[in-house]
């Protein structure tokens, strides 16, 4: 399992080819990229603040709960903190199975809890736009899905 | 009294102006009733690193956090 909290800009397209030579033998990988949008212009980044240690051990109980749940077999998310521009990855799901309806479900119940439940605070700012993001009631009927 | 560090992130660092500090303090709520007066309904806490829903006595050393609800993904 791979669990990294970055400052650093995260390359998705490194982390996911890294994922499919070390877990591809499996059959099935499935992956998903979230990037920051610009929200016709007006974002120029995001800051997600975080707190060290508690952040990356909520990412972990998500990762955890995936494997616990889903017949996976590997698990990996790269999420971004501090700034990150409009138009960067902010974070990489990905799951690896030996079929694919287990990992595509795996993903999909990762970004659904990373939403609600990694301690992540997401603040957008931009032309005249400065302010923390509350969680939206899409994210909570995407989390109950799973419930 | 003990003697806790308080850490704050999100919405609570711009509320209080602050990131940091060290307080003196019995229990989690009252502490938290002491630093978010009129906004503590939405004031989320942990006491280190462990987020906690009801109020707990603190011993010295604790880390308490206080920050608003989760925005990831």
């Amino acid at each position: 399992m791979r669990i990294q909290l970055l400052e650093q800009p995260l390359n998705a397209a490194a982390a996911h080819g890294e994922f499919l030579v070390e877990h591809g033998h499996y059959g099935a990988v499935a992956a998903f990229t979230g990037v920051v949008r610009s929200e016709a212009g007006g974002v120029d980044y995001l800051y997600l603040d975080w707190y060290p240690g508690m952040t990356e051990a909520s990412i972990r109980a998500i990762a955890d709960a995936a494997k616990a749940r889903f017949d996976i077999r590997a698990v990996a998310v790269l999420h971004r903190c501090g700034r990150v521009e409009a138009g960067e990855p902010v974070v990489f799901v990905a799951a690896a199975s030996e079929h694919r309806r287990a990992a595509f479900e795996a993903v999909d119940y990762m970004m659904d809890r990373l939403k609600s439940e990694a301690a992540l605070w997401k603040r957008e700012v931009g032309d005249g736009l400065d302010r923390w993001i509350e969680p939206r009631p899409e994210d909570a009927a995407s989390l109950k899905r799973w419930s | 009294m003990a003697q806790v560090q308080v850490l704050f992130f999100g919405r609570m660092a711009d509320i209080t102006g602050m990131r940091k500090t060290v307080r003196d303090a019995d229990s989690l709520v009252g502490l938290r009733d002491s630093l978010f007066a009129g906004d503590a309904a939405a004031v989320r806490m942990s006491v280190n690193q462990v987020q906690v829903f009801s109020d707990q006595t603190l011993a010295d050393g604790d880390e308490v956090a206080f920050f608003s609800v989760f925005s990831g993904g």
